[in-house]
């Protein structure tokens, strides 16, 4: 057809930056002839139409989906990202060490983290892991860096609220140890002293981009009214 | 050259002595002014309700089409299966506000769409939708279709003009040079038909497919004129693949850029009966108009195609060309200028030329099927 064949195509050399250089000659372009070129063409769009009109007799193909009548046989793909959360094991401890990788690697600030000694352990422990939804752009960046695979974005999406202030998120169910540090301490009584419960997030949301109370303001995070 | 009908064919018999409300209306003319006036604005009443269902349903099903062609499925909320979305759709643009830009030239700018609509509304009165469904049957009625559909045009340039945009009136003037274009090859097209049925009568040319269409009694000459005709009003009626007066790639929206509320309506109301009436002329000229599908020599087969009333055959056979207009749409991509104007001139109208002059040769030799007498 009209496309250019490499294979049939006359080699020549050019002197290009001091040194020849083998090129392919273009061919000239060769108009069809008229009827050839009407039949061809009729051809193509007949060709064309019978690709389309499959579509509109088989609804089969359909991908809409109704969405609040689905509600119940909803099912979102595994890798539709909608909500930041913390991966907990089977006895519901979550795995974040504190390194503050997530933090870092968030582009817009999204992410802050309050660490706080851990009275029994001595270590550093997850205090708080504050999420900004109104401000999180769904980048996966914090999930693939982290290197205790403590995040993951999960698909459930319905989190519509009528005050922003609301998407404000403590993303951790307790503040304590994550698993490793909690199965080096053998003794029951210790353990029980090991977590906190934390509420959802209750503090203050400045939209006005001034710091969170008791967060330190970081480069990147937003500013002015959201 | 004209056929006289076999009176064993019942709608076709039942055609004879009809009489359309325009001549209804002459004929009323001496007994008093009132008894005419009253066909006349009856008439105006069946236009404009013509206008306005069928608008809504071709808007409706363009939606749905063009959504299954696409893997989706169309308005599903207003009504069951969305059959409301474009009520709810026309009472928007009605209330929406209506705008004319800051030195646009006003007069022109509220006249335009009105042009464009008038256009159509002409058009709608001369389509025979079933031997007893036409408003007027002129005698020069090939010529009556070529003229106002050439006017329709006017409304666009207008619009484009007067709407001190640059694309606008880009749009325009593309509007106006393809219907310049288009125009010729369509006439062309039309003109075989005229040659075999020996009329300009839109009801005598259906009268004339009582024993076949002439699509198919033409030897593939019927083909190359409907092909031509297919083409050249799609290009007429701005339709993709010939979108290119309103091509939002480049333009925003071409003509009707400042357009907004009922006065848009009116431009998108006229577009879509322009396919409407694009589909009904390539049905009235090619596919036998309101006649039943006859196969000769199959007396059963025939009665039973004989049950379904004119304008259902109509409908049919309009709505299978307005069906293939959307499929075009929903496949072809939108040619540029040059290679529209090169499609024209270099290819339609040559071909055209060479079809007329076959179709003469068929006519004068009598090669055409089912000639009979």
């Amino acid at each position: 057809m009209a496309f250019f064949d490499p294979k049939g195509a006359r080699v020549g050399e050019m002197f290009i930056a001091g040194q020849n250089i083998p090129v392919l000659a273009a061919p000239r372009l060769q108009r069809r002839g008229f009827l050839s070129g009407i039949f061809d063409g009729l051809r193509s769009l007949l060709a064309g139409m019978a690709v389309t009109l499959p579509y509109v007799l088989h609804p089969s193909r359909i991908v809409t989906r109704q969405y609040p009548e689905n509600r119940a046989t909803l099912k979102m793909y595994d890798r539709y990202r909608a909500v930041l959360r913390l991966i907990y094991d089977e006895q519901g401890r979550h795995l974040c060490t504190v390194c503050r990788s997530c933090e870092k690697a968030c582009p817009n600030g999204s992410i802050m983290i309050e660490a706080s000694k851990g009275a029994v352990t001595g270590k550093n422990e997850l205090k708080n892991f504050v999420w900004r939804f109104d401000s999180c752009t769904f980048c996966n960046l914090c999930v693939s860096t982290c290197p205790f695979d403590a995040l993951e974005m999960k698909g459930d999406f319905e989190h519509a609220v009528f005050d922003r202030r609301l998407l404000v998120y403590n993303l951790n169910r307790y503040a304590g140890p994550h698993a490793a540090l909690w199965d080096k301490v053998e003794d029951e009584e210790q353990r029980k002293l090991l977590a906190t419960p934390v509420a959802p997030y209750e503090g203050p949301v400045p939209l006005a981009g001034a710091s969170m109370q008791g967060l330190p303001r970081r480069a990147g995070s937003p500013k002015g009214d959201l | 050259m004209s056929f006289p009908i076999p009176m064993t064919n019942l709608a076709a018999a039942s055609h004879f002595g009809i009489k359309t409300l325009a001549s209804r209306a002459a004929s009323a003319l001496p007994g008093g002014l009132l008894e005419s006036a009253l066909y006349v604005l009856l008439a105006v009443v069946w236009i404009v309700a013509l206008l306005a269902g069928i608008g809504l349903a071709l808007i409706y099903l363009e939606r749905k089409v063009a959504g299954h062609f696409q893997c989706r499925l169309g308005p599903m909320r207003v009504g069951p299966h969305g059959i409301f979305q474009t009520v709810a759709d026309t009472i928007k643009l009605l209330v929406k506000e209506d705008f004319v830009p800051d030195r646009a030239d006003r007069v022109l700018h509220v006249l335009a769409p009105f042009l464009s609509l008038t256009a159509t509304m002409l058009l709608l009165v001369i389509m025979p939708l079933s031997p007893i469904l036409q408003v007027a049957d002129m005698n020069i009625g090939v010529i009556y279709v070529t003229a106002i559909s050439g006017f329709g045009v006017m409304g666009i340039l207008l619009g484009g003009w007067s709407s001190n945009n640059k694309w606008s009136l880009i749009g325009a003037m593309r509007a106006g040079a393809q219907i310049v274009s288009y125009e010729i090859s369509a006439t062309l097209a039309l003109l075989v038909v005229v040659l075999f049925s020996g009329t300009l009568q839109l009801s005598r040319i259906v009268e004339s497919q009582a024993e076949g269409w002439w699509i198919w009694r033409a030897h593939g000459v019927g083909w190359v004129a409907f092909i031509i005709y297919i083409i050249a009003s799609t290009a007429e009626i701005n339709r993709t693949p010939f979108d290119i007066p309103e091509a939002e790639s480049e333009l925003t929206a071409g003509f009707h850029t400042e357009y907004s509320g009922i006065r848009f309506a009116f431009f998108f109301l006229a577009e879509f009966i322009n396919m409407f009436l694009v589909a009904g002329f390539a049905a009235t000229f090619f596919f036998g108009g309101w006649m039943p599908f006859h196969v000769g020599g199959l007396a059963g087969f025939n009665a039973v195609m004989d049950l379904l009333p004119p304008v259902a055959w109509f409908g049919l056979k309009a709505g299978a060309v307005v069906f293939l207009i959307m499929w075009f749409r929903w496949t072809f991509p939108r040619l540029r200028v040059d290679q529209m104007m090169r499609l024209e001139w270099k290819i339609l109208l040559p071909v055209g030329f060479v079809n007329l002059f076959a179709a003469a040769i068929v006519v004068l030799y009598r090669l055409y099927f089912f000639a009979g007498r």
